[in-house]
């Protein structure tokens, strides 16, 4: 499965006999070589295959990204982790200090990524809180980082469980932006109800249903239900909904089943109810990724939707069988949508979010009117009426422009920014206030201003890690995590790569499961089938016997004698 | 060089582009990006004559002083103002108060031809996106070395035209678009220069600023049009017209007849050795450290070569031996 040779190992010079009198002539005409490629990091991943901690080394060629690792046992991978490597670098910038959280739930023993979490080394707070509280799902796709389907051995939370899981949140946040109900598939929960009650009744502002959107389809009680929550006062629910495209191949490739039906009943009960949606895409090289511009296109004109979520497909968990140096990454779908609605969008109207790791996640937001198609319909991207990067550069500005705008792009350009929340819909209120020049030119906009939220629509780009793609200096800046039912908050991108998911379900279910393998073309001879179909390494067995989760092989604390 | 238009029309494009900077409308358009490239060409620009805290610098059609206040906030220098209108005269004191640099920063209303200046008085002199409404081009470059001091430098942004392929709708976006009817070509800004007897040490291609405040002018269209409709339409913006001209401007920028540039130019002469001092005794010729005069054109990549106008002036401002490249203290 070695899919690189180490570069320039070997070469000219190797096994020239040292007789000094010929040298000059065994060396005439013997030319070193540059290599192909810049390096540029030096980092820590995990080795795919048996999840053991290495040392990784991220490299630029030919204009792309590449993280590159070798495992003692299981030799080289590399991976593409950004498609565009002059907006990689350009991200640098947009990256500022993180926020302490008021605990910590684990302590720094053997080091990123072994001891989550959160450790005292954790560079954020967690923006997102994340419950997962089912591993059983109404359907069973090809593609789903959390392994999930109709399977007899999984496990659901408790009433008792998802409080003290609420709980711990707030003990990191103290007053918690948003948690997200996730699974499996949260709706078929008996308990999803008094789940937001739970949440409502704490200082968390905001809930997110993460949902197929299946129940929601067929079930308006329920999404009345939603909706009576979410005219809480100081307290809103919004869903985030699978939505992956148009095509029927999309669904039956990534889902298993046309739902295109399912998600239209879905939307349009949402929107009866008065809830916000967010349409999540999964997005999958040759599959849907020529979809970006219509999901956009239909979720302007859709009354429920007010932001489309773009993820290239995580390879965790279950997924079809990719090419890691070919996968989609966070430019590839920020050019694709450029390209895809060149008269709406450029890549240049995405600014990399600050509070995690730059090139993690990469956000813009337009202001609009009217329907696409139509003829008054308009469409104006913020960043266009709005120097983003004079409030978000936070490394190269010397100068500290206008706080409250600051402040504002800060809150709109963070991983808890959801529409449908009111902090979000503050910020983008403060952030419109600067768009009006009433001081400067007269024609103030005041009434307009007030009623531009109502017309906001956000897009956001997320390219979540993988065990091919992990780079522990993004990992330690995490934003999102997963929290634990022992009351750990794990960093999402972690918990899907490095162990944590498979330890917390076989501690849950008390069924062994085995470590998940990426589904790489490369990896295929080592490769079985888990029960849940995931892929695991042949001769695998669950957890058992083994010692802790991702065991350190990196080169530290060792002489060379 | 051949005029685009004769005089009696510049002169009319000149006072319609100060009236149109002063504008309500242009101001709803352009918003807080002044000109192509906003506060980061500026700062751009800024680094390329790198004054030092207490140095005079002249900003020429300062507008509502946005390149003032930068310049004096971030490198703490005193900044004179000038610009035609007086209302953004007047908007730029205010802000230049509410910056809390009102010491250090003011604006009068005046003529790039004909400026009330003495004769080398400014350590630098900057002019960002006005050179190309000025109708008698000569004598305001000429200007501009007269109050420059010897060895200080003039920094320029612009657009650039080729005139004779300028496309007939750009005459048709409001005011803004008049304004570059007597752009000029890169070599004709330095052209220009030389002629004025300055040395043009630096040049650099930026029209992808211009591309981009085009987007930012349709993005503020299309606000206005979402928002205020019918009083930009009595302000006297066209909505129907608009997306013909963007386009067309969008295509002369493809074509490279649109385009936007960043000069800077030092003067022949001593160097000052303290701030706000004319030289008056022996230093070292500025020239002489910079080595060689030809223009260096480079494209408008985001950080090459910002170090060479900090070298430079490294040596200037310690003042001491000179060390060579060998490292050891100049003989």
């Amino acid at each position: 499965m070695t899919v690189v040779e180490p570069v320039g190992s070997g070469g000219a010079i190797g096994g020239v006999p040292m007789e000094s009198r010929s040298e000059d002539e065994r060396f005439r005409g013997v030319l070193k070589r540059d290599r192909d490629e810049v390096f540029v990091e030096y980092t820590k991943s995990i080795c795919p295959v048996c999840k053991t901690v290495v040392d990784g080394q991220v490299n630029i060629r030919d204009g792309k990204v590449y993280l590159r690792k070798r495992c003692r046992e299981h030799d080289w991978f590399e991976a593409l982790v950004y498609g565009d490597a002059q907006m990689y670098l350009d991200s640098a910038r947009f990256n500022k200090p993180g926020t302490i959280p008021l605990t910590f739930q684990t302590q720094v023993r053997d080091g990123c990524p072994s001891d989550c979490g959160l450790c005292p080394e954790h560079k954020q707070h967690a923006c997102l809180g994340i419950i997962e509280v089912n591993t059983g799902c109404n359907l069973d796709c090809p593609i789903c980082f959390a392994d999930s389907g109709h399977q007899p051995d999984g496990y659901s939370i408790s009433v008792e469980q998802c409080a003290a899981m609420l709980d711990a949140f707030v003990a990191s946040e103290g007053e918690a932006e948003v948690v997200m109900f996730s699974g499996g598939e949260p709706t078929i929960h008996k308990h999803i109800l008094d789940f937001v009650d739970l949440a409502q009744a704490r200082p968390i502002k905001a809930v997110n249903v993460n949902t197929n959107g299946i129940r929601l389809a067929s079930d308006r009680r329920f999404v009345a239900a939603l909706g009576d929550r979410n005219r809480v006062p100081g307290r809103a629910v919004n869903i985030y909904l699978q939505f992956d495209g148009f095509d029927e191949r999309t669904h039956l490739e990534i889902r298993g089943r046309d739902l295109r039906e399912v998600k239209r009943r879905a939307l349009d009960n949402c929107a009866e109810a008065g809830l916000t949606v967010t349409l999540v895409a999964a997005i999958e090289r040759g599959l849907n990724d020529h979809e970006l511009g219509a999901i956009i296109e239909y979720g302007l004109a859709h009354p429920a939707v007010r932001s489309v979520s773009f993820q290239p497909v995580t390879h965790s968990g279950r997924h079809v069988e990719f090419d890691p140096l070919t996968r989609l990454t966070n430019s590839d779908i920020i050019h694709g949508i450029a390209a895809q609605r060149p008269q709406w969008f450029q890549a240049s109207d995405f600014f990399p979010v600050p509070c995690c790791f730059p090139t993690c996640r990469s956000i813009t937001y337009l202001l609009t009117e009217g329907i696409p198609g139509e003829a008054d319909f308009g469409l104006a991207p913020i960043p266009r009426l709005l120097k983003v990067e004079d409030y978000l550069d936070y490394v190269t500005n010397r100068v500290m422009p206008d706080d409250t705008v600051r402040e504002a792009l800060e809150k709109l350009w963070s991983a808890s920014a959801f529409m449908g929340t009111d902090t979000t819909a503050e910020k983008l209120a403060a952030a419109a206030a600067a768009l009006d020049c009433a001081d400067a030119c007269g024609i103030n906009l005041p009434e307009a201003i007030a009623h531009l939220t109502d017309r906001a629509f956000m897009i956001v780009v997320q390219d979540f890690q993988d065990p091919y793609t992990l780079n522990v200096k993004q990992l330690m800046k995490c934003c999102v995590e997963e929290i634990t039912p022992d009351g750990r908050l794990i960093p999402f991108c972690a918990y899907n790569s490095v162990g944590y998911r498979e330890q917390v379900r076989e501690h849950m279910s008390g069924s062994s499961v085995a470590d998940v393998v990426p589904n790489a073309a490369q990896l295929q001879p080592l490769l079985t089938s888990s029960p849940y179909g995931s892929k695991i390494a042949r001769a695998s067995a669950g957890r058992d016997g083994r010692g802790a989760v991702a065991p350190d092989a990196t080169n530290v604390g060792r002489r060379i004698r | 060089m051949k005029p685009l238009i004769d005089r009696g029309t510049a002169a009319r494009a000149k006072a319609c582009c100060a009236a149109a900077y002063g504008s309500d409308v242009v101001a709803l358009l352009l918003g807080d990006s002044y000109h192509p490239g906003g506060l980061a060409l500026t700062r751009r620009l800024a680094t390329r004559l790198n004054p030092r805290a207490g140095q005079r610098v002249l900003d020429v059609a300062s507008g509502r002083g946005t390149t003032a206040l930068t310049l004096a906030a971030e490198y703490g220098v005193e900044v004179t103002g000038v610009d035609l209108s007086d209302s953004n005269v007047a908007l730029a004191s205010a802000a230049a108060q509410a910056a809390g640099l009102a010491g250090q920063v003011r604006f009068q209303v005046g003529d790039a031809e004909r400026l009330g200046a003495d004769a080398s008085w400014f350590d630098a002199v900057v002019c960002e996106c006005a050179l190309c409404t000025f109708p008698d081009k000569p004598t305001a470059v000429g200007e501009l070395a007269r109050v420059l001091k010897p060895g200080g430098r003039v920094g320029i942004t612009d657009v650039t035209a080729d005139p004779d392929r300028l496309p007939p709708q750009l005459t048709g976006l409001g005011a803004w678009i008049a304004c570059v009817a007597d752009a000029r070509p890169l070599h004709e800004y330095a052209a220009l220069l030389a002629a004025a007897g300055l040395r043009v040490t630096h040049t650099e291609r930026h029209d992808q600023a211009i591309t981009a405040m085009v987007d930012q002018i349709e993005a503020r269209l299309t606000l206005v049009r979402m928002t205020a409709r019918k009083r930009a339409e009595a302000l006297g913006l066209d909505f129907d017209r608009a997306p013909a001209v963007l386009a067309a401007t969008r295509a002369a920028i493809a074509e490279g007849v649109l385009g936007y540039a960043l000069l800077v130019a030092d003067k022949p002469g001593h160097v000052a050795d303290k701030p706000g001092h004319v030289a008056d005794k022996p230093g070292s010729v500025y020239g002489e450290e910079w080595g060689q005069h030809i223009p260096e054109e480079t494209s408008n990549g985001p950080d090459e070569s910002r170090s060479a106008g900090g070298a430079g002036a490294a040596a200037v401002r310690w003042g001491g031996p000179r060390v060579e490249p060998g490292g050891r203290a100049g003989q």
